[in-house]
């Protein structure tokens, strides 16, 4: 039944070029687009126990390897957006020989400061125009509905990413991680290895989503691509849709993005709205909408679980 | 040679600046186990209301501490009191994100009334400086601050070797259960904790006020130097607090001064990440 709703809903949302005008296609863009950069968050902070605070490091990374594959290299637009994913995954790697010997809170601040040091670089680097940004101008600009199913395919694309990883034994694992890691560590999980795969994962998907963003916002500028801001929503719309749920991201996504269209002209009002939710969220419900009613009504429409 | 002595004088005073920004999130740290990601942001929002009340009854921003400790040891308070309290214990993520909520909150909450002009707090000190030879020479605002953050520092470790509440405050953290069983109300005392961490956040947001200019959007890049200093100087340790602020000023301003003033701040962060990675507990603290 739950099924068949999720099935019907993603054939509308496939649709939406089909029946929708232009301002919808923009809209469940966006949503596609914050849905699967949640989703990585997610996996991260609610089944890996990696508080990231420098998502925005693979945004911006994912952002300019396209910017500059496309603009100086000629690169294809699409297999340059699968290089900022490359790209993405092979500074994850190089992160995690600095910060994978932190633990918690160290952890988070340490990602933080990965990303401010990488926004100084690329805005003092004569490379990349420093501070100024890059126009994307690629030799075929694709349509809006290329651009569109280019954020369906990676943002429907990281929903079942994380689905498959975790009904995988990789998810097995990282579960019992969660309940324990010390135990799980005992019972032959192997929590180094399991946490830098889903890091690794986390940002070759972010960055290849930010390729495809940056695709469609043309203009990419350091000060913009490396700020906080970008890792601020996505632990907003993850909690108060519900950290450690897959359908979480989902709904929290659909707040975030009826609200800043709303309010798109009072950004500052905006933020200050979702700040306050997420604090009364953590304090009332700390398991988020989904999270709770899951508790409460006991359903689970994509649960990892084996029936 | 000789030049050198310039960047590293200033490296030392600004260091001492840069440890009275980071004793107070230091101190909740080591009392609660709180990484108060909103540090910053408290301690921007108090240059903001050193700046208003200065304007507004036109009195020297020295005096205005007056009225903006008193004012941040109540919102220190109330911060604790209501939010952070109902969430400590449990695990750690939920008040890390509480703290990170209020400094968004509290960011757009400047941006809104502020607007997102530079200001800075006008004061005779700024264009002062001791000559002392061809090469050298001392910024009076810099010496005010390094004396300033020595003085706070100095005060808070007598408060919490000498005094009854400062002794209750390191009981109620040493062990919960035991303080409460000597009377000791912990919840309230955690209250009063991050009222005094406040304050010392008041004292910190008026001299970096009128140092430096600022934004509504400043304070996280004072929360990462906080961040900094408690992180290279080690947990919990004055004396480590205080090295940890001459390391990472005198590593950015060497940075500075090496490769041009856009490095600045990433070459304290490139050392911030090496002694992360090579001593995760810091260079005077223990595991």
């Amino acid at each position: 039944m739950s099924l068949a709703v999720m099935g019907l809903l993603l054939v509308a949302l496939a649709t939406v070029p089909v029946w929708g005008s232009d301002y919808l296609v923009l809209f469940f863009m966006l949503f596609c687009f914050y849905l699967g950069l949640s989703q990585m968050w997610n996996l991260l902070a609610g089944y890996s126990g990696l508080i990231s605070l420098g998502q925005q490091v693979f945004i911006g990374l994912g952002g300019y390897t396209m910017a500059v594959m496309t603009n100086y290299y000629g690169v294809n637009i699409w297999l340059s957006v699968f290089l900022g994913g490359v790209f993405s995954a092979a500074m994850a790697l190089f992160m995690s020989l600095f910060i994978f010997r932190m633990k918690g809170v160290y952890f988070a601040i340490g990602t933080w400061i990965f990303a401010e040091a990488t926004l100084i670089w690329f805005s003092n680097w004569e490379y990349v125009k420093y501070g100024m940004g890059l126009f994307v101008k690629p030799a075929n600009p694709p349509s809006m509905t290329m651009i569109f199913y280019g954020a369906f395919i990676t943002g429907v694309g990281a929903v079942v990413l994380v689905y498959i990883l975790l009904r995988s034994r990789l998810g097995l694992g990282l579960m019992a991680m969660r309940d324990d890691e010390a135990v799980a560590e005992t019972m032959g999980v192997e929590v180094f290895r399991s946490k830098l795969t889903c890091f690794v994962l986390a940002a070759f998907t972010t960055g290849l989503i930010a390729g495809v963003l940056y695709v469609f916002q043309v203009f990419i500028q350091p000060y913009k691509a490396f700020a906080i801001d970008w890792t601020v929503v996505l632990v907003f719309i993850t909690i108060i849709g519900g950290i450690g749920t897959i359908e979480g991201p989902i709904v929290g996504t659909m707040i975030y993005v009826l609200l800043s269209q709303l309010l798109a002209e009072y950004m500052s009002v905006s933020l200050f709205i979702l700040g306050a939710i997420a604090i009364i969220v953590i304090l009332v419900a700390p398991n988020g909408i989904m999270g709770t009613l899951s508790e409460k009504l006991g359903f689970e429409i994509l649960s990892p679980r084996r029936q | 040679m000789f030049d050198l002595a310039q960047p590293v004088l200033n490296g030392i005073l600004l260091g001492g600046l840069y440890a009275l920004i980071a004793i107070g999130m230091s101190m909740m740290f080591g009392i609660v186990k709180l990484v108060n990601l909103a540090h910053g942001d408290m301690m921007i929002l108090s240059s903001y209301l050193a700046l208003v009340f200065s304007t507004w009854l036109g009195i020297n921003p020295f005096f205005v501490l007056a009225l903006t400790m008193p004012v941040m040891f109540v919102v220190g308070y109330l911060f604790q009191g209501i939010l952070i309290n109902r969430v400590l214990g449990k695990a750690m993520e939920p008040p890390l994100l509480v703290a990170f909520g209020m400094s968004i909150i509290l960011q757009n909450f400047l941006l809104m009334v502020f607007t997102p002009d530079a200001r800075s707090i006008i004061t005779d000190l700024a264009t002062l400086s001791i000559v002392v030879t061809e090469y050298l020479s001392i910024s009076v605002l810099y010496l005010v601050n390094f004396f300033a953050g020595l003085l706070v520092i100095v005060l808070l470790y007598f408060f919490f070797q000498k005094s009854y509440l400062g002794r209750a405050i390191r009981a109620a953290s040493d062990d919960e259960v035991a303080a409460r069983l000597m009377g000791i109300n912990t919840r309230r005392t955690y209250g009063i904790a991050m009222g005094i961490a406040m304050m010392t956040a008041a004292v910190a947001g008026m001299l970096v006020g009128m140092t430096f200019t600022f934004y509504p959007h400043t304070g996280p890049q004072y929360l990462i130097v906080a961040f900094g200093v408690v992180v290279i100087g080690g947990l919990g340790s004055i004396k480590g607090t205080f090295v940890g602020g001459f390391i990472l000023a005198i590593a950015q301003l060497l940075g500075a001064y090496y490769f041009g003033p856009g490095i600045q701040l990433l070459s304290g962060y490139v050392v911030l990440l090496i002694v992360l990675a090579i001593r995760p507990q810091g260079i005077f603290g223990s595991v």
